[in-house]
């Protein structure tokens, strides 16, 4: 078969700093080709060579046979490359007939606007994936799987040959993700060739033919997907060897300390009469889909979603948790599920980040905070979980995604809490820190700390949990022990 | 119809044009005076001005972020063009001079849009500079003073579209040509930011401006444009202040931005950027005219007026937050229905 693309050799420094090393990436017609690796291996840069938004200081760009000393934007858009951005490129305040209209009304050096013809343009696009949607509505009252869906039928409008397809799964939901699947499926049959920019072991067995591995800016493997496995995968990713074996070993229900939280029949709004007790050195996992209560069931955990009806135990005794404040002293903590909007102050240095929720006790009697005490402090906790930084005076967002988890688990780490809730720990954070969290979570409980892990990804809960309870529309409908504790069974309890 | 309601209920000037509606209906109840003849030409000569800057306002927010320079850019061109009127001895028809005002509110503007092109600073800040320069330039350097028009402006201020006079109080009101030059102006406005793709371009800008940059559009030259334009409309307005007062007044440009912003945030145009049209221009004004003009009509001392002004701008930003609310509380109730 032929290739579509073949660039060999790709060096790109910025500032001093080798983003691609020398990078080789061969695709052929009609594949589906994963790219993967850790945040920061150079994905997004040879992406950006590919589309033309970067010009490479050394190698070669060959597309579809034909070769670019020099390639543009526009030169990769005519070529049929077409990048379909996070962010999705739209404009959330304009119609989704001139979201997918303007590109081509543009590209043919149109000055005025004819309705007609932006209408064409939209029913021409969203015919080529059989996508429904209101043309006439504005595109941030969409959800995301449609506004990606207006990515994907704009880009197919340029007559794309390679889609270039940059972590497209990161907002969706499941439902989502299958559909979009389908929909890249149908594509290939078409003999559209789509790089695929993941970092998600299960999404890249499923969908793609063959894979390519980038670490630290250099080629690590190429090959075709049947010849991968997880381990390999994670492997090639990191550098590091994981032993997943460990952390997916459950302890039994008696092996379990005292217990520390139960709930008696809670209702509260968005979920109904649950029941769960959690020990001393347990992962429960609760999972469901969204939805089904899982969010607000650890949220009633916090003091953020008052009950209506039902008890809540903590070491035995009847508490009404009435705010964040009360869940605090009673020694719960929660790291919220958007780590990035909720947890952190990202323009914030580290050590603020770590330290400001434990200010009031760093600062002792006299109410006046030490700068030496606060940065031992901080100093500690990045040592400890082993946050990627030379200096904890930056600001959170220099740190990548695992890191920046950490750094929100340190801040609830610092108060020693009994009950630690986590909610979707790992969203968006690549392998090797996701590993380094489970391993946290597996350590603090070995220290007698319980953990409750709130989340939608079942691979996620087999894995790290010891038991899970599974929500679906705001009731529980099982809970699954050590041992039960399986994908299978996960599926039968959720129906 | 219904579909009808449900549209209009989204949109924020619909909820402007109710409050205009019922403050009309309130004041005309209180004094009988409000729909009378005189004071609704009285209201449309008011809202000339700051109906001409509220377009400066709405450009600047939809694509890049506030601009605050308008009244000073108009203050120092309108000062400039009369100037060199006299200065030339020109008697000619009176758009010349408009035309020689709108060359320097392109300047003054090309100076806000080159800084916030280039150096990437934020519009306000740049803005509230090049105010500051343009005012000293103005009182400082030029010691502009008060002084009368020149000839040609003085007939073209004579001129009007329209007089009436209210039978019953005897009272009269002119609407002066100047009205035309907003319609105009409006018009003109409207076909650009609705159908052209550099008009589209100023609102794909506000909503995601790497996206506009990946689909094509030129959004340097674009917002460059914008705050020429913008130059070039404050000088009109400026002009047009000029000759519906007969005079040139310096000191009486500066701290009109803030209303002008009010008016149209609470036509509905986002502080961030990206929404709002001409249409919750208009209204916007118009409300904030009436307020001014008319509720001393009812009674209501100049003081409170500003009382008012507060208090309608804090309820006309509340409103988009009451449409989320109602749209998010018709949401709930279609998700409920699909789970039972």
């Amino acid at each position: 078969m032929e290739n579509i693309l073949s660039v060999k050799g790709i060096k790109k420094s910025f500032g001093g700093v080798h983003a691609l090393k020398g990078v080789d990436l061969t695709i052929r017609k009609g594949e589906i080709h994963c790219l993967a690796g850790e945040n920061g291996c150079g994905k997004s840069t040879i992406i950006k060579v590919i589309s033309g938004f970067y010009q490479p200081d050394e190698g070669s760009i060959e597309i579809d046979g034909k070769g670019y000393p020099v390639m543009t934007p526009s030169d990769a858009i005519r070529a049929g490359v077409q990048v379909i951005y996070q962010d999705f490129s739209i404009f959330p305040n304009l119609t989704v007939i001139e979201n997918l209209a303007f590109n081509q009304v543009l590209a043919n050096r149109k000055k005025l606007v004819n309705r007609k013809e932006f209408r064409r343009i939209a029913e021409e696009a969203v015919a080529k994936i059989n996508f429904e949607v209101d043309l006439n509505a504005l595109v941030e009252t969409l959800p995301v799987a449609d506004k990606q869906l207006i990515a994907i039928s704009r880009a197919l409008l340029e007559n794309a040959k390679l889609i270039i397809m940059d972590e497209p799964t990161t907002a969706l939901t499941k439902k989502e993700v299958a559909r979009l699947f389908e929909i890249i499926a149908d594509l290939k049959k078409r003999g559209i060739t789509i790089l695929f920019v993941s970092h998600k072991l299960d999404e890249v067995f499923e969908i793609s033919d063959s894979i390519t591995i980038l670490r630290s800016g250099e080629n690590v493997i190429s090959c075709p997907a049947s010849e991968m496995n997880e381990e390999k995968f994670a492997y090639y990713m990191t550098g590091r060897h994981f032993d997943t074996q460990q952390l997916g070993q459950k302890k039994k229900k008696g092996a379990f300390g005292e217990t520390v939280l139960e709930c008696e029949h809670l209702s509260a709004a968005g979920f109904e009469d649950v029941s769960f007790q959690l020990h001393q050195g347990e992962i429960l996992g609760i999972t469901g889909q969204l939805g089904s209560g899982r969010t607000e069931l650890s949220l009633s955990l916090f003091g953020l979603n008052r009950p209506v009806s039902g008890r809540i135990k903590v070491e035995g005794n009847e508490v009404d948790i009435r705010d964040v404040t009360t869940a605090q002293s009673l020694g719960i903590a929660l790291v919220p599920e958007d780590r990035l909007t909720e947890g952190l102050f990202l323009p914030q240095s580290i050590i603020r980040n770590i330290t400001v929720t434990r200010l009031d006790g760093l600062a002792g009697k006299t109410g006046i905070l030490n700068s030496k005490t606060v940065t031992e402090e901080s100093e500690k906790w990045v040592k400890e979980l082993g946050v990627a930084t030379k200096n904890h005076e930056l600001p959170v967002q220099t740190l990548s995604g695992g890191n920046q988890q950490k750094v929100v688990l340190a801040r609830w780490l610092a108060n020693r809490p009994k009950v630690l809730i986590l909610n979707g720990p790992t969203v968006g954070v690549d392998i090797g820190a996701k590993y380094d969290i489970h391993t946290l979570l597996h350590q603090l409980a070995e220290e007698g700390m319980a953990v409750i892990v709130v989340s939608d990804d079942t691979a996620e809960v087999i894995a790290t949990c010891d038991s899970a309870i599974i929500m679906q529309g705001g009731r529980m409908t099982g809970r699954l022990e050590s041992q039960d504790l399986t994908e299978a069974n996960l599926a039968k309890a959720a129906i | 119809m219904k579909n009808l309601m449900n549209k209009l209920i989204k949109q924020t000037e619909f909820w402007v044009f109710m409050i205009i509606i019922v403050l009309a209906l309130l004041i005309q109840a209180r004094s009988g005076a409000f729909f009378a003849n005189n004071n609704i030409v009285d209201i449309m000569r008011s809202m000339i001005c700051p109906a001409l800057y509220a377009v400066c306002a709405l450009l600047a927010f939809v694509s890049t972020g506030p601009d605050v320079s308008f009244p000073l850019i108009a203050a120092l061109s309108s000062y400039l063009a009369i100037v060199i009127t006299y200065g030339t001895g020109y008697d000619g028809p009176w758009f010349v001079v408009y035309l020689i005002g709108m060359f320097f509110g392109a300047l003054m503007g090309a100076l806000n849009g080159f800084i916030i092109v280039k150096y990437k600073f934020p519009s306000l800040i740049v803005t509230l500079g090049t105010s500051s320069l343009f005012s000293g330039i103005l009182l400082g350097a030029f010691e502009a003073e008060r002084m009368e028009l020149p000839d040609t402006l003085q007939r073209f201020g004579s001129m009007n579209l329209l007089t009436v006079s209210n039978e019953k109080t005897g009272l009269g009101s002119a609407l002066p040509m100047t009205f035309l030059i907003l319609i105009v102006v409006y018009l003109i406005a409207y076909a650009v930011l609705n159908f052209t793709m550099v008009g589209r371009g100023v609102y794909a800008i506000g909503g995601d401006e790497i996206s506009a940059e990946r689909a094509g559009f030129d959004v340097k030259k674009i917002r460059f444009g914008i705050f020429v334009i913008n130059g070039m409309i404050a000088a009109v307005a400026g002009l047009c202040y000029s000759v519906m007062s007969m005079k040139y007044l310096p000191t009486e440009f500066a701290g009109g931005e803030m209303v002008v912003i009010a008016a149209i945030v609470l036509g509905g145009a986002r502080l961030t950027g990206g929404v709002g049209t001409l249409k919750g221009c208009l209204l916007g004004t118009l409300l904030l005219t009436m307020v001014t003009n008319s509720l001393i009509l009812a009674g209501i001392s100049v003081y409170w007026q500003k009382v008012f002004i507060g208090g309608i701008i804090i309820i006309g930003t509340a409103i988009p937050a009451i449409q989320y609310f109602l749209g998010g509380s018709r949401g709930k109730k279609v998700k409920g229905g699909e789970a039972a």
